[in-house]
């Protein structure tokens, strides 16, 4: 093989990739995405049945049912709207009613999640930001969550 | 009174900084005078003694100080007084600092490099200190003193109580901000236009050093992630996470571009470029991080104040950088020697891999920021994205990696390459015929054929090398292969840990056995302990595989008194093949609820973490 064209074919080989590397990054981040919404969003959002996101809010006071074993029913509210909220597996240490509380999983209903994961605070002084904010628009935001 | 001290210091320190940088341009350039030493030694001393300052406030519980107010407490084990300092973002700014000075001090003593370039080196990693002073002193002093007198400080978070996170700041922030002093390196040698083999030399083995370290301080923050987050996992592409691996993988990148203009001087303008890239990555994960621009669940304290001091660092030292390397232009004419197969084209092939690698981590850490200015909606970019993006991207790189080093740096041919065709060959059937019999899984075929395929062939490599050149500079010939059996053995354990895990959730009462995937697992009893500043309920769970007991697992969960928090601690049984890993939940009506998850093979990804780390200090010595 001559220089040029073991060259021409290593580029050649190179431009594949980069284009097959291309094309999985808008092919995966199209189909990755998870949106965020708080419970009064989700109503006003296009999001269809089965469709993977995740819900913040907070946990409704008396609201939490442990049904069966390991597996809770409770629900998210922003103060205006609400969303019902079912879950297998252990709650967090963190997880209280009337605390913050991001939810991830797919919509079984207009108004029903199945959860796979629980997000509670992390500590006393961390709120997620993207909650955070979004319950100051409400004007749910209390100075004491800080 | 002693934050005082410690500020003075502090300052003192600054100062000499500014005496270092501006006295570059009144003096000889090209020689480095006694008090020049001095100079660096005092900033050093005087850091390190702010240092101290700080670690002494902590010892002694010091709650004039803000700083210790916020973050420890007088019960707290002495251990975790000492690590709290480094356990917050102020704290954690000293010790960047007192890196950075650590690695100038070091640099000096430097023989191999001509005098001219040490000082502009000096001069410019000065300049980076300065600036990053200049932010700790404004927007993140350690030293602020309260109005208040408080008797009791406010706790240092309880998941930050731990051995591995004790250790895990210090080291990553020797690797991260080791890359300071590479790039401060690559301007210098940028400007002078002397990149030779000494700049090489030294180059190389700052960076085997930084990135070893950074590599160790991943792999302890994940360790810590596995047993303390109690997810069963030890990675969740967590923003954090990816601005840790970024800077990681053009380190690696630049590691192995050092390689290839060790044998031929060429592409320097690549090593300079990705000497660049390196610490601006790190810089920009600190914004990242530091900000609150991200939602992570390992988010600081955040304050948007230093959010835009931290981006205006990142633009002017990246920027001033950029437009160096643009207007000193190179003008060496050499020829890269690319043929289809050789050693340099597998170098090249590689960074081309990396740097792509690396975009997509980017990519998809900063797309929810981007996405939420353009359209004010929030996302959030799950672990499926980077799964699937990344891992098929770097394939192609593992897939090379287990021939590379073998490779000739001259012509296309790979000596007794049949036998590396027959490995190939024989190790793909081989993991196809085991995948078989478990179950069937494609991501566990690929992974498990390509971790043998890269032991084996780097064997096979070490065997030839011994035969060719015996036990002379055995470790010297064989390093690059270690590091690489170290990789196969990595993705060994990342491949069946994640595919072949298996996740139980289970109820138990006291003395109730259950039966779960070929073991049966019995809750013994229940136990409470009394540490200083915690309270511990403990669950006693005996593992048995045929009736047979082979472990007791002890999973608990921790009451702290002063934060009012409650941790969950993991209990892991190691065993050789899997690890056996259990959390107690909730308890209602004396039935608890209990996970367990089977994770077979976790050991090998620390071993294989373990092997690359001191592969990678193995060539640091190497000339």
């Amino acid at each position: 093989m001559s220089l040029r064209f073991q060259r021409l074919l290593l580029i050649f080989l190179s431009l594949i990739f980069l284009t097959a590397s291309i094309f999985l990054i808008l092919f995966n981040s199209k189909k990755n995405l998870i949106f965020f919404y708080t419970p009064s969003e989700l109503l006003n959002s296009k999001t269809q049945i089965n469709d993977t996101i995740r819900i913040g809010g907070i946990v409704k006071k008396d609201s939490l049912k442990n049904i069966e074993d390991n597996k809770y029913v409770f629900i998210i509210h922003d103060n205006n709207n609400y969303v019902r909220v079912s879950y297998t597996g252990i709650l967090p240490d963190l997880f209280r009613e009337e605390q913050g509380v991001v939810v991830q999983g797919k919509l079984i209903k207009i108004d029903n999640i199945k959860a796979e994961r629980v997000f509670a605070k992390h500590d006393e002084n961390y709120m997620p930001t993207s909650i955070k904010k979004q319950l100051e628009k409400n004007k749910y935001w209390n100075k004491s969550y800080q | 009174m002693i934050s005082l001290v410690g500020f003075a210091n502090l300052l003192f320190s600054f100062l000499i900084g500014l005496i270092i940088f501006f006295s570059y341009f009144f003096n000889n350039k090209n020689q480095i005078s006694r008090t020049y030493y001095n100079l660096v030694f005092f900033k050093f001393f005087f850091i390190i003694v702010s240092f101290l300052t700080l670690i002494y406030a902590y010892v002694v519980s010091d709650f004039s100080n803000q700083n210790v107010f916020e973050n420890s407490h007088s019960d707290k084990p002495i251990l975790y007084k000492i690590t709290g300092t480094w356990g917050n973002h102020e704290g954690s700014m000293l010790l960047w600092l007192l890196i950075m000075s650590g690695y100038t001090l070091f640099f000096i003593f430097n023989k191999n490099l001509k005098d001219n370039i040490k000082k502009l080196t000096i001069t410019f990693q000065t300049s980076l200190f300065l600036l990053f002073a200049v932010f700790v002193i404004l927007t993140s002093n350690p030293f602020l003193i309260n109005s208040i007198n408080f008797e009791e400080g406010m706790g240092l978070n309880p998941i930050l109580q731990d051995p591995a996170l004790a250790v895990h700041p210090p080291i990553l922030y020797i690797g991260y901000v080791g890359f300071s002093l590479i790039l401060s390196l690559a301007l210098a040698g940028l400007t002078f236009k002397q990149i030779d083999y000494e700049w090489m030399n030294t180059a190389k083995k700052f960076t085997l050093f930084c990135w070893s370290m950074l590599t160790g301080g991943i792999a302890l923050g994940s360790y810590w992630a596995y047993y303390e987050l109690g997810w069963g996992g030890w990675w969740f592409w967590d923003p954090v996470e990816n601005v840790s691996l970024m800077p990681w993988i053009a380190g690696l990148a630049l590691v192995h571009s050092l390689m290839i203009t060790k044998k031929e001087k060429l592409l320097i303008r690549w090593i300079v470029f990705l000497s660049i890239l390196c610490f601006s990555l790190s810089i920009f994960g600190t914004f990242l991080v530091r900000s609150g621009i991200l939602t992570s669940v390992h988010s600081f304290a955040t304050d948007s104040a230093r959010g835009i001091f931290i981006l205006i660092i990142f633009l002017v030292s990246t920027g001033f950088s950029f437009i160096l390397f643009i207007f000193k232009t190179d003008d060496s004419e050499e020829k890269l020697k690319l043929l289809f197969i050789n050693k340099s084209t597998a170098l090249v092939f590689n960074n081309i891999v990396m740097i792509i690698a690396c975009l997509t981590i980017l990519l998809g850490t900063i797309y929810p920021i981007v996405i939420e200015v353009i359209t004010n909606k929030r996302i959030s970019v799950g672990a499926p994205y980077f799964n699937s993006t990344a891992l098929p991207i770097l394939l192609p790189g593992f897939l090379l990696m287990s021939i590379a080093p073998a490779l000739s740096w001259q012509n296309n041919k790979l000596p007794k390459y049949k036998s590396y065709i027959f490995v190939f060959i024989a190790l793909s059937l081989l993991s196809f015929i085991i995948v078989y019999l478990n179950t069937f899984n494609v991501w566990g075929f690929i992974g498990i054929s390509l971790g043998l395929i890269i032991i084996f062939s780097s064997l096979l490599s070490v065997y030839f090398n011994y035969k060719k050149f015996g036990l002379r500079n055995f470790i010297s010939q064989n390093n690059a292969l270690l590091a690489h059996i170290g990789v196969g053995i990595l993705i060994l354990g990342i491949t069946t840990s994640s595919v072949y895990k298996s996740e139980f959730s289970e109820t138990f009462m006291i003395n109730e056995k259950k039966q779960i995937n070929n073991y049966s697992y019995t809750l013994l009893k229940l136990e409470t302990n009394q540490d200083s500043n915690f309270q511990e309920l403990v669950a006693v769970f005996s593992l048995y595989k045929d009736n047979k007991k082979i472990a007791e697992i002890k999973p608990s969960k921790r009451y702290y008194n002063v934060s009012k928090m409650i941790t969950t601690e993991a209990g892991i049984y190691h065993s050789w093949f899997q690890d056996f890993y259990v959390i107690i939940g909730n308890e209602k009506d004396k039935i608890w609820s209990v996970k367990i998850y089977q994770n077979p093979l976790v050991s090998l990804i620390w071993i294989g973490v373990i092997i690359m780390v001191m592969s990678g200090f193995l060539g640091i010595r190497k000339v």
